[in-house]
This record gives structure tokens, sequence and C-alpha cells, in this order.
């Protein structure tokens, strides 16, 4: 009872609050991205520069094939403005790319250049060996499995892609469930962002209040817990987080999200967040010194959320942050035919680990009352 | 009441004791005083023995029960009033004391009941954040009365508060005494001290120097003094004289019989006085 009294008090504070009032705008802010800036589908048709050294016949032959793959089975021919120079390309738009022809080697180099996440490729007839030979330009920052992919991808010799397939990891990308799109798919992070890491930061400011009017010694002085006070605190953020996040999905996702298992990841998740919360704030007394430690691991916490947007960027350090799974998480709740055992999974693991910080920060409060 | 035995408490654990052997014993019904000037450890006492801080070296047992493996049931026999006000800014007078009484396993006080006694009672529905420091004071020493306690940590009552409200809040104090409450009252003004405690300790750097009954601690080191204002030679003479020396008492006598008398009476020493006699130190 103590803990529900607490509770309510908690609640009745951050609805009074500063924070609370902070998190609601969060939430606003996001909802009317998701409503009205991120569109349902984005053109995320990418740029492919292209330039064939061969003779005409075998030259035709590929042209064909990407006619062939057009959208409207002709090419168009566009300038492109590249260091003060224009030059006509020919264009064609397929369903996943638009590729650029080019005539010569130097300008497909700048034009690959110049537009920073693109790729060129020079296709050349080797008459020694009597195949073609392929020069593929990137950018530079390409993920080691990606230019491995390019490496292997012309080897004709079965066998040997074999081998080199065997060493690489095979990941299922698409199962029985439905895409989702781009705004769909912008729910988990941005979720995530406002529930859990506003949560963190949130919790830790209720407690610098409180230290700041010390009423955490005078409920010290009274026949509840520690843990108590705590655990209100915790109950507090994770019933404002719920909240907020079903205020986000209701009206972008409608019913199509398992919401069971996501109040389930939710209420988890933010046990865990809190628990941080908490014991980033048993070891400082105000927000001014807690800054740096509060900042530092909401950066660490956001690195999922900047891999979740860019898949070629996929370090295997990135899933030692556990909020790597909570996007997961979400991402299957709200797909159709999601995977809910590791929704529960992840949800276990939030709990398990929730309880430890949670431990670990009634320890250091209840060594640092006077303090 | 109180056993503190052998307390030694050093905050960084670098050898540098904040309390060195303290040992002392609070009897049931007393109201004892615990003396020093800031920084002597006055505080430092007080929070092992309420549990604020953990008893690294030492006996404590407050209310029959053993701080060293403190339990939650003692809270409901103890309250604490504390120097700095701790109340919840965003929450009404009355909210701040109802919140308060349902952390208790025993029956409390009615909230209206005590704001009454401490002088808010009109004040109830009043956000605490708007409260003065000394009306925020008095809901802090309130507070402390909800689950009836049997033993009393007073912690500065009367700072910051005017002397009315300050006599107002002795009389509670005694008061609750009278009814049995044991008063472990922390304090560096000795008016106070003097008024209410039954014995003080006095406590610098961390030791305790004495313990005894103000009454007893005037005898044993006071020296009973007149004050005496004359008229000499058309001017106000103002001087001092020991009752117990010969010397003083025949030019006493001088005094009076030769010059005009404007006032005089008699001058006990203070507690403060008596307390740099014993230390050395004052108590500000």
């Amino acid at each position: 009872m103590k803990l529900w009294y607490s509770y309510l008090k908690e609640l009745k504070l951050s609805s009074k609050g500063f924070y609370f009032y902070m998190e609601i705008l969060m939430t606003v802010i996001i909802l009317v991205l998701l409503l009205f800036v991120i569109p349902e589908e984005m053109d995320n048709k990418h740029d492919e520069y292209i330039m064939f050294d061969m003779p005409v016949q075998a030259e035709e032959y590929y042209v064909n094939i990407i006619k062939e793959n057009d959208i409207d089975g002709k090419s168009e021919i566009i300038e492109i403005e590249i260091e003060d120079k224009v030059i006509n390309v020919e264009l064609y738009v397929t369903e996943e790319s638009k590729l650029h022809i080019f005539d010569n080697e130097e300008d497909l180099i700048a034009a690959t250049e110049a537009d920073r996440p693109s790729i060129g490729a020079k296709i050349t007839w080797d008459k020694a060996n009597s195949n073609y030979k392929y020069d593929y330009y990137l950018q530079g920052y390409e993920s080691e499995k990606l230019r491995n992919l390019y490496t292997i991808i012309h080897v004709k010799d079965l066998e040997a892609l074999v081998a080199k397939g065997d060493s690489y990891e095979v990941k299922v990308l698409k199962t029985g469930h439905e895409r989702l799109n781009t705004k769909q798919n912008a729910v988990p992070a941005l979720i995530t962002f406002n529930g859990s890491l506003m949560g963190l930061f949130i919790i830790a400011a209720y407690i610098f209040l409180d230290k700041q009017e010390g009423v955490i010694k005078a409920y010290a002085v009274t026949a509840s817990h520690v843990w108590e006070y705590l655990l209100s605190k915790a109950l507090t953020l994770m019933t404002v987080t719920t909240i907020t996040t079903f205020i986000i999905i209701v009206p972008v996702m409608g019913t199509q999200p398992t919401y069971w298992a996501m109040l389930i990841l939710l209420l988890t998740s933010a046990f865990f967040s809190s628990a941080i919360g908490l014991v980033i704030s048993s070891f400082f007394d105000n927000m001014t010194q807690s800054f740096g430690a509060i900042y530092g691991v909401m950066i660490l916490f956001m690195l999922p959320a900047i891999e979740y947007f860019i898949p070629s960027w996929n370090p295997l350090w990135i899933k030692f942050i556990p909020i790597y799974y909570l996007i997961q998480g979400f991402k299957e709740t709200i797909m159709v035919n999601g995977d809910m055992t590791y929704v529960m999974l992840s949800s276990a693991g939030f709990l398990l680990m929730g309880i430890i910080f949670f431990l670990y920060a009634n320890h250091r409060f209840k060594k640092n009352l006077a303090v | 009441m109180i056993k503190v035995k052998g307390l030694n408490h050093s905050y960084k654990k670098d050898g540098k004791y904040a309390v060195n052997n303290v040992n002392f014993e609070v009897a049931e019904g007393e109201i004892f005083g615990f003396l020093g000037p800031s920084g002597a450890g006055k505080s430092t006492t007080q929070n092992i023995m309420t549990g604020l801080l953990q008893l690294q070296e030492g006996e404590v047992t407050v209310a029959g029960y053993d701080v060293k493996h403190i339990k939650n049931e003692m809270f409901n026999q103890i309250g604490m009033s504390f120097e700095q006000s701790n109340v919840y800014s965003k929450m009404t007078a009355k909210e701040n004391l109802d919140f308060y009484r349902k952390l208790f396993d025993v029956e409390t006080r009615e909230p209206q009941d005590l704001l009454d006694l401490v002088g808010l009672g009109d004040k109830g529905n009043i956000r605490a954040g708007e409260f003065s420091k000394g009306m925020k004071h008095r809901l802090t020493f309130a507070r402390s009365m909800i689950n009836n306690p049997t033993l009393w940590f007073l912690d500065e009552p009367t700072t910051g508060l005017d002397p009315s409200i300050a006599a107002d809040i002795k009389d509670i104090i005694r008061r609750e005494n009278k009814k049995g409450v044991t008063v472990f009252l922390t304090t560096h003004n000795m008016y106070i001290a003097d008024e209410l405690c039954d014995r003080v300790a006095f406590i610098v750097d961390g030791d305790i120097k004495l313990i005894d009954s103000p009454k007893n601690l005037k005898l044993q080191y006071g020296e009973q003094l007149v004050e005496v204002e004359y008229i000499k030679d058309g001017d106000v003479v103002k001087e001092s004289f020991s009752t117990i020396k010969t010397e003083d008492k025949n030019q006493l006598k001088d005094i009076i019989d030769k010059y005009e008398i404007q006032t005089m009476h008699t001058k006990e020493a203070t507690l403060e006085e008596i307390f740099i006699k014993v230390t050395g130190r004052g108590l500000k």
C-alpha cells in the first residue's frame, strides 16, 4: 500500500512538473513528424553510374537488358553538372535504381564522387581473357561485407563462389510478414527515443529535484523502504512512457500492432531505462554534475537507432547495446505476423537487467541518503 | 531509549573521524541536548542514529533497535525534524502531511490538528512552495509528529523562526515531553538547550567533552556575578563583581556605601560561556 501511495503521489507531482510537459511536447513533435512530415513511401531509388568499354554489339546487348527493366522501356537524355561542366548522359529508371550511362571514365568518376551515396561501375570487354571486367567506384565508407560482395558477385566459378559464400553469415531478411512502409519503419526508433531515452533523463531529473528539496531524507525516516520510493518513481515513468507511446502508435499504426506484446516490451524497457537513470542519479547531487554521464549513456543508446536507419553499417559491437534489441523488438510488435518470441525474450532481458540495475541503485541510495 | 557506545565514523574512511569514540545514553522521557558548533559531529551522530548514515564502528541502539541491522518498524516510533525544511513544494501543506501519514504502520495524527498546533491551520491548502522559510520549517516540524513518536529527533527546531513562534515551538516540545516523549535535541543555540534540556552533551571535533545537566554545569563551572551601574564624578560606571571572592565583595560594599546606585542585578554564567570555558571553542 505504501508503494501505491508513493506512486499516486509521484503521478500527482509529475503532472505538476516541467518535465512531464517536456515529455508530452516530445510526443506531440514525434506524432506530427510521423503524421505530416515523414511520407508513406520515400523515393529510395539509388543512383548508379555506368560506363561501357566494349564492342558496340556487346554494349547494345547490355543496354537492351537495361531497357527491358526500364519502367517505360525507353531512355531519356539528361544534363548533369559536374564541377562547372555540363555533360549529357542517358538515363534509365527501373523499379530499384536510376542508371546513368556515361561515355568516358573521367566523367563517371567525377559524377560518382559528387553524388556521395552512389556507386560507379565501368564494364570492359577483356580481349585477352575473353571475358568482362568490372571496375567499381565506391565512396570508401562502405562496409567490408559490401566490398566483398562486389568482389565475388561476378565470380563464374561456382565452386569458388560456394567456397567464398560459406564464409559469410546468411541472414533471412524477409519472411512471411509484410514489409513496413517508410513511415512505419521510422516508428520503432522514434518511440525508443521518446520512451526509454527520455525516461532515463526524466527520472534522473525527478531524483535531483527531490535531492534539492531534501525529501528523500524525509522519506528515509518513515516506516517505508527506500526501494518503494525508487520503484514509485520507476512506475511513474513506466506509466508516462506507456501513455505517450500509445498516443503516437494508435494514430499512426491503427490496429496493426500486437498491442499486448508492445505493452510488455514498453513496461520492461521503461523499467530498465528508469533503473539506469536511478543508478546515474545515485552518483551525483544535481543535473549539472550528471550531464556528462546522462548524455554519454543517451548517445550510446542512440547508436542502435543510427544503425537501424543505415543497414549497411552493422558492426558486431552494436548488438551489445540493449537498445538494439528494443528497436528490433518494437519493429516486431508493429509488423503483421511479427516474431513475438523475440519480443518476449527481449522483454525478459530488459526485466532482468532492470532488476539488477534497480537493486544496485537501491543499495547506493541506502548508503548515501544523508550525503 | 538511546545507547551509543564507541561510535566512530569516517566519511572518506581515511582514518579522519567526523565522530570519534562517542559514548552516551539517553533515558526514556528525557530531553537530551547535543550541543556543538557547526562541523562538530552533531549531524553525523544523529544521521547514524536515524539510519541516514550507515554505522561503521561502534554500537548504537535506538528505541530498542540495533542500528547496525536497522528495521523499518523502528521508524514507527521515531520522529525527525530536519534543520533544512524538506517538504514537497508542489504539494499543499495538508497534502504533504496526508502523504507522510500513509507511510507509517501506527496510528497517526490528523494533519489539520498538527497544522493548527504550529500556527498553519489556515494555510493547509496552500502549496508549500509558496510558504516562507519559517512556515516551511514549521511544516517540517509538524510532519515529525505525524506518527506520535516516542523518540523525537529535533535538529535546530527554532532556527529561522520569529521569537513568538519559537516560543510556541518550545511549548510544544515541553508538552510532548510531559506526555512521555523522549527528545534528542541537536542545536548550537545554548538558550533553547538551557531552557529545555534535562541534560546536555558538548561535542567538539567529533569528541564529547562532557555530559551533564545545565544546572550542574552552572554550579560547577559558572561564577555568580553582580553587575552594578553607579554614578561616579557625574559619569555612569558599570562593573561586575564576584559574589564569592572576598576582595570583590568588599569592593561592592564600598560602592554601595559611597555612590548612587542606578542598577544592580545578579548574573549567572550562560551555557555558552561554560561551553567556551570547557572546550575553548565558541558555539557559532
